[in-house]
């Protein structure tokens, strides 16, 4: 009889808890949107933080959680994620080729009915900016921010030896011999392709600057006829310049066996005068102790067909998951990131070029490379996006391949092409 | 008395059955869910065109994934290539850690513990902690390797260690053979302590001692240890990824593709998914072939 009272007794303790358990989940209802992002950034745990701070002065019952991952490694778990069932609800990405198969595919979610609700991307960001994301017309992204590619060079280093900023790709040329004839142990240009991307988007403006942009679309883009496909002959021209760099010294030994950062760090550490490197690496140099560094644009190469004030922008941002349980307070929360004060503390804190340039005019003490970024942009006639993001898969790969090969004088850049352009016709028959 | 005897050994016999049966359950499930089922999925896969972004977009090829391998150039190349580490591995790893064994049985006196300890550390530290650190040894900018030629007025590859197609796969079997040869030494290093003491007092009333005796008493009797670590050796040598994904991904310009990676890089880079499970199938029919002989052998030990 005890033993049944003690039961009855456990059976209402456990209703009991029950019922209370279930008011306290219904009233800590809470969403969790995940945004996956590339690791490395200065300053990006505080703008998260921020972020999540601020979300939730609008939206309380949201949680912000990010995860960071390495550049080369995101690129194929994002893919991996995607399909899978625990994937990010917003997720960074470049916008070219990449974003666009994500889109086709049904992995990314068409954002294009967010734009213009309360607090919506179309509130904060142009619309040209926005199409970048577009495919078939649709939206699959919000851009936050967009990188270039620069020359940054060390003034001190260049008054010192007498030395002019290149304007022609022949000066560029001889500037290499000139530094190489005061040391000849000093690297002018150190390239770091152990990763394969760095040469990438050097051939890219060099693609630029001697094929030109307009000869370029239909190659780049798989819509040229069989028989032009990837023949122009100039773009064995644009390869045979790499070669000419190398053999006017402006790399350093091995440079397919040598890692971009420590590049980054022998500008930084002043030991290279000289380094092409994106809008990202001014920050970079800056943390490792060097900020007293100066800019140029990629050379002009005379007799090319493309213009000189044409430069080097991927746009890139933030897309939905297809998956989402939650896609209005995803792309909510993408939106909000391009909000005017987000934008301004992405500039702030990250180094952001903010596709929403509302409150730039507020940022507190702007740092000399930012301002040149963002007035060098502004002032180019045209931009030309990465081809590691911009073409088709194979072809992107036998691009970078090739670069490897080019740098290693194991293939010339006619036989580069030979192969590129082989690799595209495979491409465009399986479209 | 006979009858009933029979019907209780039938009993306890089928009772058993039913044990053996239930205490199986577990395993199955597991090896269904997470080998056969993954396994049967890559085999239907081969025969499809697909990739990672379009997994709802199937297209049968047939057999045209398999035709393609063997057009494939890098297929060929990445195939050279874990031959290569194979027969690298086991001169390095095998060769070396019998040789290490052989010192440390009965070549030293004092020391033996520290030794063993000393060579057989790099095993516990992971693949890619490893890779990064002789990533570092190897740069050709400020790299040790590099510094040491230099100082003894040797030169370095113009193209770095990592850099240059024609030894970047053998500095890679270097690393793995620096991480793996203290395992293969202890291993051997127990076969060589099953040896009894008698045999090579025997054998030195005959004469054989020193190398003679390494050679037709030491390596004779532990022959069954050294094929089985020359399989483990093989069968491992076959799934190598990690080293060769952190020192080069394959590269310079697929000059270290090995099945594993090219498989990654066909699957999740090119995405061509249906084509990465061709190569993945006869990955697995290169291991199962290994993996049988393994077993053979492990059973004739």
């Amino acid at each position: 009889m005890n033993f049944l009272k003690f039961i009855t007794k456990k059976i209402y303790l456990f209703i009991f808890s029950l019922f209370l358990s279930f008011g306290f989940i219904t009233s800590s209802y809470a969403v969790d949107i995940t945004i996956w992002d590339l690791s490395g950034r200065n300053g990006q745990d505080e703008f998260y933080d921020n972020l999540n701070k601020e979300y939730k002065k609008i939206n309380p019952d949201v949680n912000i959680i990010l995860q960071t991952f390495e550049n080369e490694a995101y690129k194929t778990q994002i893919q991996v994620a995607l399909n899978g069932n625990d994937g990010p609800d917003v997720f960074f990405n470049w916008f070219g080729e990449d974003s666009a198969r994500l889109a086709r595919a049904g992995l990314a979610l068409d954002i294009t009915p967010y734009a213009n609700v309360e607090g919506g991307y179309g509130n904060y960001i142009s619309e040209g900016l926005s199409n970048t994301t577009a495919v078939n017309g649709k939206i699959y992204g919000v851009p936050n921010t967009s990188v270039s590619k620069y020359f940054h060079y060390d003034p001190a280093f260049f008054e010192a030896n007498s030395l002019a900023v290149p304007k022609t790709f022949d000066d560029l040329l001889n500037l290499c011999r000139d530094i190489r004839a005061i040391d000849s142990s000093i690297v002018p240009w150190p390239l770091g392709n152990s990763e394969r991307w760095k040469l990438n988007h050097v051939i890219t403006m060099l693609n630029q600057r001697v094929v030109g942009e307009e000869n370029t679309a239909a190659d780049y883009n798989l819509s040229a006829s069989e028989d032009e496909l990837f023949t122009n002959p100039a773009y064995v021209e644009a390869w045979q310049k790499v070669v000419d760099l190398q053999d006017a010294g402006c790399f350093q030994d091995a440079p397919n066996a040598t890692h971009p950062e420590l590049t980054r760090s022998m500008f930084a550490s002043q030991i290279s005068p000289m380094i092409y490197c994106g809008t990202w690496c001014g920050g970079i140099f800056n943390s490792e102790g060097f900020s007293d560094f100066s800019y140029f644009r990629f050379p002009e190469v005379v007799g090319g067909a493309g213009a000189a004030t044409v430069g080097f922008l991927v746009p890139s941002g933030m897309m939905v998951s297809a998956k989402t349980a939650h896609p209005e307070i995803a792309a909510h929360v993408a939106s909000f990131m391009v909000s005017d004060d987000m934008a301004l503390q992405a500039a702030e804190l990250m180094g952001f070029m903010p596709s929403n340039p509302t409150k730039i005019g507020e940022m507190s003490n702007p740092t000399h490379w930012f301002n040149f970024y963002v007035n060098d942009i502004a002032d180019k006639t045209g931009h030309v996006n990465v081809l590691d993001v911009l073409l088709e898969a194979n072809v992107s790969n036998a691009y970078l391949d090739m670069g490897t090969e080019i740098l290693n004088r194991t293939k010339t850049p006619q036989e580069a092409m030979d192969f590129i352009r082989q690799v595209a016709l495979e491409a465009k028959a399986a479209m | 008395m006979n009858k009933n005897n029979t019907q209780t050994n039938s009993f306890s016999l089928s009772n058993d059955k039913v044990s053996a049966t239930i205490l199986l359950v577990p395993a199955l499930i597991f090896c269904t869910i997470f080998i056969f089922i993954p396994a049967i999925g890559t085999i239907v896969g081969s025969f499809y065109s697909y990739s990672l972004t379009s997994m709802n977009n199937w297209k049968w090829v047939g057999f045209g994934n398999y035709v393609k391998a063997t057009q494939d150039e890098y297929f060929w190349v990445a195939l050279k290539n874990n031959f290569i580490i194979v027969f690298a591995s086991i001169v390095l790893q095998v060769g070396v850690g019998t040789i290490l064994a052989a010192i440390l049985d009965r070549g030293i006196k004092y020391g033996r513990v520290i030794f063993r300890t000393i060579i057989f550390t790099p095993m516990v530290i992971s693949s890619v902690a490893v890779s990064l650190i002789w990533l570092i040894i190897y740069d050709p900018n400020v790299g040790i390797l590099n510094a040491i030629f230099k100082s003894i007025g040797l030169s370095t590859p113009s193209k770095g260690w990592l850099g240059d197609p024609n030894i970047s796969i053998w500095m890679i079997m270097i690393t793995a053979a620096w991480q793996n040869t203290g395992f293969m030494m202890v291993l051997i290093l127990a076969g060589l302590q099953g040896v009894s003491k008698e045999v090579y007092d025997a054998a030195e009333i005959d004469g054989a001692t020193g190398v003679k005796a390494f050679w037709y008493i030491t390596l004779p009797m532990i022959r069954n240890v050294l094929i089985v670590a020359i399989l483990i050796t093989t069968i491992g040598a076959f799934k190598v990824f990690e080293f060769i994904f952190v020192f080069t991904q394959g590269g310079p310009a697929n000059a270290t593709q090995v099945l594993g990676t090219y498989i990654y890089l066909q699957a999740f880079n090119l995405l061509h998914m249906g084509y990465a499970n061709a190569l993945s199938v006869i990955l697995l029919i290169i291991a199962l072939f290994l993996g049988w002989l393994q077993l053979k052998s492990s059973r004739k030990a």
